[in-house]
């Protein structure tokens, strides 16, 4: 199994690249990662796979024209070819009067998120581990899923001296477990090392929800109270990452917070931020442009604070960077990878007897933005909704679908819940939420299952 | 090309174990250019290499890639493959069995007239430039955007059966987006197509004759027309689809319900899987009449055309649906064998790295008779939306709802008033059971979808999609 090969042999691959000439700066971005995934379905392994690459990134400025250029040849002319390559762009293209130069020589926080038993982890552990999860289903009952090891060694380094260096590994186990007369559930876990992942404790949490949601009724769509668990609020959350916190959406007022910076935005016991520091996510210590990243608070008792910004975006608003770049060229602008959601008091328990009449939903499926300007998503419910009467889950519901603002919910979300759950999502990124009581959501169709 | 790499690690793992084995040595070039209000927003250009083996050992499968195909890693990472294969086998499952294919030798390439790639980075953003400044010449427009894609793919295939094929594909594509933004609401038009406009196997000539600069006033003054629209209202009525929201309705609705292994289950947990089963092969009513759809991964132009796929099985034309009824899956070698089949060809990985999956070749719709306007004209009341915006469907691709950039009521024939945030939701069968008019060749497209997601690790493919405008009766409309 692989290992990071280290700072100073990315050092050695990467800075030729920094010494191309007839430029103003340069900057290379260099990835180094290997996965594992054990793949199942129909309760056996079908897809079992492993890559390891390694690409760097450069980015070169000349007169304030970017090119950017990039290759998994780590050969030694590799980089120094990258360079060339995207010198060879900056000389045709405009200058971008935005350009606020390359990340300055500055420290950033230490993070030890790197686990060699993760890193080194075998076909044969994850088969174990899968072995482990289906166990846990009984007759009827049928496993699909995933087991993926992971690890990273990402660095960013510029001509300004900046070199940011950090290795980092990532485990998860996330599960579909199908019963007969259309019973299904779903659970996952996610963790920076293989030791805090529990295949079995996975396997029986689906695995009970799906036995419990045979024989779905059909319901009426219409506005219901709802409990969202964790993985349907990280649904939530992640939309309005894409559709509100990027400083560039903001500065270009595109952002369904745009002209709401100061006001009340959602109930008071909401409160989200984004912070890669925290020890309770993965992710890195620094951003893909070398800028240490900082806990941003965006939405805090409630209240819209703030997004993200890039060096360039963080410019164009009149601000500082909150060190949230992606790689370039990126012209999304900044993204927040690491968001959480303040825990509160209440246990889903707790929220399910607050309702005469609801839906307890397990998680959202294939949502997409209908009005980015008023938060509205549409998606379905699917692998475990349920009705809820007189403050009990009574019987499974067959699968609903949502069209919701989402900072409406938020407005009506009158419970939060005490624990909460890491959810993956996109790339190095993850989110921890609670789970929410909403007293109104709005479902516009269902399905037949 | 890089056969003898290929070669060499099919070889590997046949030493290490493996009963069958299969490898590719992909080789990728893209370069992507996106210039917003005239100034540029990105350019930039990425190559990647490497090789992916993939093995059966007593009937399971393994797979490793590695970037570094050179010396002891080609044996190493045949041996992984060969590792993996035999953890697998912890959980005992029916062996898998591949249907026969003859060894296939050869070389293919799509054809194109003009290398993309040799044209200069100048005459690419003096396109996009001209483009961007006419719509910046529409009062009240935001954003401006024009984007460039080409990619190149060289994959060398071998297999301990005997095949031995090396393959090019080139796509090239370009389009335009127009932003407009006032009082809380942000419209937005494409051209000639959303999602980086439009996309096919083909050269520079594709992108020339794309007409962005001539389109460009026109897509900006749609945009912001739009925002003094009235929103699309909530009625069932008649809808006609132009035949780019035409493409991204057969992708969701059909071509992924057609998926064989979403149908044996093997995408349950993240994708889904699908409504379709394998007894429903010659009689499930899954649309009207005037409805065929075929899976052609030979028609030139299409992404998602090539010699082999990544099994080594030809290129075919599979018939889908026949006026109406469900006749086939897109399939491989395995999933096909499971069901008594012989695999349609429709393999295809993410570059070196990842295991090929079946992934759609050109799901198209067979042209029907006359054109868009014919149609709109033959439609007393309704509705006519065009060019996809959103996208939304359950995981067994029954319940869906899509949304497009504009449509326009449809009064006696004739289009009538403008209307922005449109959408429609409906049920599969059910909607295309309502089909009474499918647009001729004359508007009929065939369109690339650059940024299909399928599968663990999550992979992207371009697939193709040729389709005509078309008309459905009783059609839920404006889902606030």
């Amino acid at each position: 199994m692989p290992g990071p090969i280290g700072p100073d042999r990315v050092r050695t691959v990467a800075e030729p690249a920094l010494t191309v000439p007839g430029v103003d700066g340069v900057e290379v971005l260099f990835v180094h990662e290997w996965v594992g995934l054990t793949r199942f379905a129909s309760s056996a392994i079908h897809q079992s796979s492993w890559q390891e690459d390694t690409g760097i990134r450069v980015r070169v400025v000349k007169g304030g024209r970017i090119g950017v250029a990039a290759s998994n040849d780590l050969s030694e002319q590799g980089a120094r070819r990258m360079a060339e390559s995207a010198r060879e762009m900056a000389e045709v293209v405009a200058p971008d009067p935005l350009f606020p130069g390359l990340a300055p020589p500055q420290p950033f926080p230490q993070s030890d998120r790197f686990d060699q038993a993760t890193a080194s982890t075998t076909p044969d552990d994850r088969a174990e581990g899968v072995a482990a999860l289906i166990a846990e289903c009984g007759r009827g009952l049928v496993a699909s899923g995933a087991f993926e090891t992971g690890a990273s060694e990402v660095a960013v380094l510029n001509s300004e001296g900046q070199f940011c260096w950090a290795p980092s590994t990532q485990a998860s186990v996330t599960t579909v477990v199908t019963a007969d007369e259309g019973g299904s559930g779903f659970a996952e876990t996610f963790a920076s090392s293989l030791a805090e992942l529990d295949p079995g404790a996975v396997g029986r949490r689906a695995a009970t929800k799906a036995a419990t949601s045979r024989r779905p009724i059909d319901l009426e769509p219409g506005r219901y109270p709802v409990v969202l668990e964790p993985a349907a609020v990280s649904t939530l959350v992640g939309f309005l990452a894409w559709i509100g916190f990027g400083g560039r959406l903001l500065a270009e007022e595109r952002s369904c917070f745009s002209g709401k910076q100061g006001q009340q935005v959602a109930q008071r016991a909401i409160t989200i931020y984004d912070d890669a520091t925290s020890p309770d996510t993965i992710g890195l210590p620094f951003d893909f442009e070398g800028t240490p990243r900082r806990r941003v608070d965006l939405i805090r008792d409630g209240v819209f604070i703030d997004g993200v910004y890039d060096r360039r975006t963080a410019r164009q608003a009149g601000t500082e960077t909150t060190g949230h770049a992606l790689p370039p060229p990126n012209p999304e602008g900044p993204f927040p990878l690491n968001l959480f959601m303040k825990p509160g008091e209440a246990s889903v328990e707790d929220m399910i007897a607050s309702i005469d009449r609801g839906l307890l939903v397990t998680r959202f499926h294939y949502s997409n933005v209908v009005h980015p300007l008023e938060s509205t998503i549409t998606g379905m419910t699917r692998d475990g909704t349920f009705l809820v009467e007189s403050g009990e889950v009574t019987r499974p519901v067959k699968n609903f679908r949502f069209t919701q603002s989402i900072l409406e919910a938020l407005g009506s979300a009158s419970m939060v819940g005490r624990d909460t759950e890491l959810a993956s999502e996109f790339f190095f990124s993850a989110s921890r939420v609670p789970a929410l009581k909403v007293d109104s959501f709005h479902f516009t169709g269902r399905s037949d299952h | 090309m890089m056969l003898h790499v290929a070669k060499e690690a099919v070889e590997a793992a046949r030493a290490a174990g493996a009963g069958y084995a299969d490898a590719r040595f992909v080789h990728e070039d893209s370069e992507s250019i996106t210039v917003r209000n005239q100034e540029m927003e990105g350019i930039d250009r990425a190559t990647s290499e490497g090789v992916g083996v993939r093995v059966l050992v007593d009937g399971y499968w393994g797979f490793a890639a590695t970037a570094r195909p050179e010396g002891a890693e080609i044996a190493r990472t045949a041996g992984l493959a060969v590792e993996i294969a035999r953890a697998a086998a912890r959980l005992p499952r029916e062996p898998v069995k591949l249907t026969e294919v003859d060894p296939a030798t050869g070389t293919w390439a799509s054809p194109f007239r003009d290398d993309p790639f040799n044209v200069s980075l100048e005459e690419k953003v003096a396109l996009l430039m001209e483009a961007t400044r006419r719509m910046q010449e529409v009062e009240g427009l935001a954003f401006a955007e024009g984007g460039i894609d080409l990619y190149r793919v060289r994959t060398s295939f071998a297999s301990s059966e005997g095949s031995a094929i090396e393959q090019t594909v080139l796509h090239s594509g370009a389009g335009l987006d127009a932003t407009a933004i006032s009082g809380g609401e942000l419209q937005r038009r494409s051209y000639p197509n959303s999602f980086r406009g439009h996309i096919a196997a083909a050269g520079w000539e594709h992108i020339a004759k794309l007409g962005l600069i001539e389109e460009a006033e026109r897509t900006a003054t749609e945009a912001v027309e739009l925002l003094s629209a009235t929103d699309c209202p909530s009625e069932v009525t008649t809808l006609v689809l132009d035949s780019g929201q035409m493409e991204l309705q057969v992708h969701e609705s059909i071509g992924h319900a057609v998926e064989l292994d979403r149908v044996l289950g093997m995408e349950e947990s993240y994708a889904g899987s699908s409504f379709v089963s394998p007894g429903d092969r010659g009689k499930l009513r899954y649309a009207s009449d005037l409805v065929s759809i075929t899976a052609d991964a030979t028609i030139p132009g299409g992404l998602g055309s090539f010699g082999w796929d990544d099994e080594g099985v030809p290129a075919q034309r599979v018939p889908i649906i026949v006026e109406g009824t469900f006749q086939d899956f897109i399939s491989s070698r395995e999933t096909a064998g499971a069901i008594g089949g012989t695999s349609t060809g429709a393999m295809r990985a993410d570059g070196w790295g990842n295991l090929p999956l079946i992934r759609m070749t050109n799901i198209n719709i067979e042209p029907g008779e006359g054109s868009l306007a014919d149609i709109i004209g033959d439609t007393k009341d309704g509705m006519f939306m065009a060019t996809n915006q959103s996208w939304s469907i359950d995981d067994k691709r029954v319940n869906f709802q899509f949304g497009c950039e504009i449509a326009w009521r449809i009064k006696g024939g004739k289009l009538t008033q403008m209307y922005r945030n449109p959408n429609y939701t409906g049920i599969t069968t059910e909607f295309w059971r309502s089909c009474d008019a499918v647009g001729g060749r004359e508007d009929w497209t065939l369109w690339g979808t650059p940024n299909c997601g399928k599968g663990q690790p999550a992979q992207t493919a371009r697939v193709g999609h040729g389709t005509a405008p078309a008309r459905f009766r009783n059609v839920q409309v404006g889902v606030r």
